[in-house]
């Protein structure tokens, strides 16, 4: 009986951990800059809500802009990677095209220091026309994110038996029509949890997003930091922003959850 | 292919229809790399390009708007001499020893204390996995809320249970807050991928240690923890992948801080703060250099665990 208060007591605590700070961004979202201040660890629940925050954060900023943007180029690049990562998973899963030392160099690129690319590509782009624009931002989250689905779609490819093509083979279907018609449709399910990876993964990143992208393309990533100014920081809106740009991430997680482990291990480990 | 012609062997000229293109590249010979052309297409542009950039650039004086010219290994020289670039790596390395092994130790408990049939187990999976997929720097934003000297609300609490404030983001205390922000939102992943390994493991051979009356203790020592040590393996080496680009955490919470950085930051700062691109060209290699080794460790374990190779 003690150990069973003591198995419950143990899950309240390490779920108050996790939830706390993520419940705290909704509330703070609705409290004014001086409930935000308050002194007094009851005043945390006890408060006059407020919609200030959220009205400053929508007629204030281009708030609706960047999330708009942020989902064009999510799903863009998602749409571009798996045009790369899908058939290349599969030639490294069915024949090891190039002797694994392609596909470690693939898998190596996901460890490349952010600068590599973000020096030469910045002068690059800045050539081009492509710097503030969804078209550059989204070449480079296909360079982010392919690596990562390349492996993971690889380990799904594998888990779909030869057999199954070596019958269609004696039934004389072509190559093409194989990988089309019947292992497509196979790895359907891995591909939509590799896809949610490479949305999220898009969705979040900072890095590429602040250099690449100043006002016309600017995603949620670097809109969220405005808000610290020198000596003061305006946290409602802040929070305001940030829980709501990260509520899509939270509804992928809930639903992900059977995958977040198998996606985050490469598929190494099936959680 | 064109015509084949197999006079000598046959005597007669044998004509083949001409194959199409979509014929050789559909072929058994040929399919392999025709699924491997937009893959080695990006690579071309987004990993090899930049590489030779690097390189070029690394041996230049260039700063933008400067015609830049050759210096040799000035700048190889000049980073390895910088104390700024010691500082970085030595935040970097600490935090990543740090976090590793406070998300194994707390991973593990979680894991064993989980490791069986609960009401509300699925739900409790759901929202204990939530912070991986969220934002870190959305949550280091919000840390930074939390953290504040008076008002955040652990300091608060520190303070209502009799213990002095913690000045979470100074400059020396602030690569530990950083720890504790990232380790708050990685714990998870450690919890459930050793609980994943919990739940795989032969239930005969506990079986038997307990009718040889093992002590849990000695079963957890000599059985449980040799038979994760695959896993535990694969957790250190994916943190470390992710924790030695750690960017975002610290850039939310003390960006304007040298004393904190971490690599990333470090290089980010030299490239596009101070525009050195020879400078920024020849860290980033560096930094490249330590990453291609780790990386080499993590495909072979990662293979192995796909059990695509012994």
């Amino acid at each position: 009986m003690r150990l069973r208060v003591f198995f419950w007591l143990a899950v309240a605590i390490i779920l108050a951990v996790v939830i706390f700070p993520i419940l705290w961004i909704y509330l703070a979202s609705f409290k004014t800059h001086a409930d935000i201040y308050a002194l007094g660890v009851m005043k945390v629940f006890v408060f006059s809500p407020t919609l200030a925050n959220y009205e400053e954060l929508f007629t204030g900023t281009t708030f609706f802009l960047e999330i708009r943007n942020t989902a064009i180029i999510a799903v863009a690049s998602t749409a571009l990677v798996m045009v790369v990562s899908l058939p290349a998973a599969y030639g490294f899963a069915r024949w090891n095209t190039g002797g694994g030392m392609l596909l470690f160099t693939t898998i190596s690129t996901r460890m490349f220091p952010p600068a590599v690319a973000a020096i030469p590509f910045f002068f690059a782009f800045k050539a081009l026309g492509l710097l503030d624009t969804h078209i550059g931002l989204t070449l480079l989250y296909l360079y982010f994110n392919m690596s990562f689905a390349t492996f993971l779609l690889f380990g799904f490819f594998r888990e779909i038996p030869r057999e199954l093509e070596d019958a269609a083979m004696v039934d004389g279907y072509g190559r093409f029509v194989i990988f089309r018609k019947i292992i497509f449709p196979l790895v359907g399910p891995g591909a939509a949890i590799t896809a949610v990876f490479c949305l999220v993964w898009a969705w979040n990143e900072f890095f590429f997003a602040s250099i690449f992208t100043r006002i016309t393309a600017r995603v949620i990533s670097p809109a969220l930091p405005i808000w610290v100014g020198a000596g003061k920081i305006n946290w409602g809106p802040m929070m305001a922003a940030v829980g709501l740009s990260i509520l899509p991430t939270l509804v992928a997680a809930w639903f992900m959850q059977r995958y977040i482990v198998r996606g985050l291990t490469f598929g190494a480990v099936k959680g | 292919m064109t015509v084949h012609i197999d006079e000598a062997e046959t005597g007669v000229v044998q004509f083949q229809r001409r194959r199409t293109f979509w014929e050789v590249m559909t072929s058994e010979k040929y399919f392999k790399w025709t699924l491997a052309i937009p893959l080695l297409l990006v690579l071309a542009i987004f990993m090899f390009y930049p590489m030779f950039y690097c390189l070029y650039h690394s041996f230049q004086e260039s700063l933008i708007a400067q015609p830049s010219f050759f210096i040799g290994w000035e700048n190889y020289r000049a980073a390895l001499h910088d104390p700024l670039l010691w500082n970085a790596l030595g935040n970097t390395f600490h935090i990543l020893v740090m976090c590793i092994a406070a998300e194994l130790v707390i991973g593990m408990a979680i894991a064993l204390l989980f490791n069986r049939e609960f009401r509300g187990q699925n739900s409790m999976r759901g929202l204990i996995l939530l912070p991986l997929l969220v934002s870190p720097l959305a949550m280091s934003l919000t840390w930074s809320l939390l953290l504040q000297l008076d008002a955040g609300l652990v300091n608060q609490i520190l303070v209502a249970i009799g213990i002095p404030k913690v000045h979470w983001f100074s400059k020396d205390f602030g690569i530990y807050s950083v720890a504790l922000i990232t380790i708050w939102q990685w714990f998870p992943f450690s919890v459930f991928v050793l609980l994943a390994g919990l739940k795989s493991l032969p239930r005969d051979t506990f079986e038997a240690a307990k009718v040889d009356g093992a002590s849990s203790w000695y079963t957890f020592r000599r059985l449980t923890l040799p038979m994760l040590l695959p896993l535990m393996m694969i957790i250190i080496l994916l943190r470390v992948m992710w924790l030695i680009r750690l960017y975002d955490p610290i850039y939310g919470t003390m960006k304007y801080t040298t004393e904190a950085e971490t690599l990333d930051l470090f290089i980010n700062r030299i490239a596009f703060s101070y525009f050195d691109i020879g400078l920024g060209s020849t860290l980033a290699l560096l930094s490249l250099f330590i990453t291609i080794i780790i990386s080499a460790i993590l495909f072979r374990y990662l293979m192995k665990a796909l059990g695509a190779i012994k």
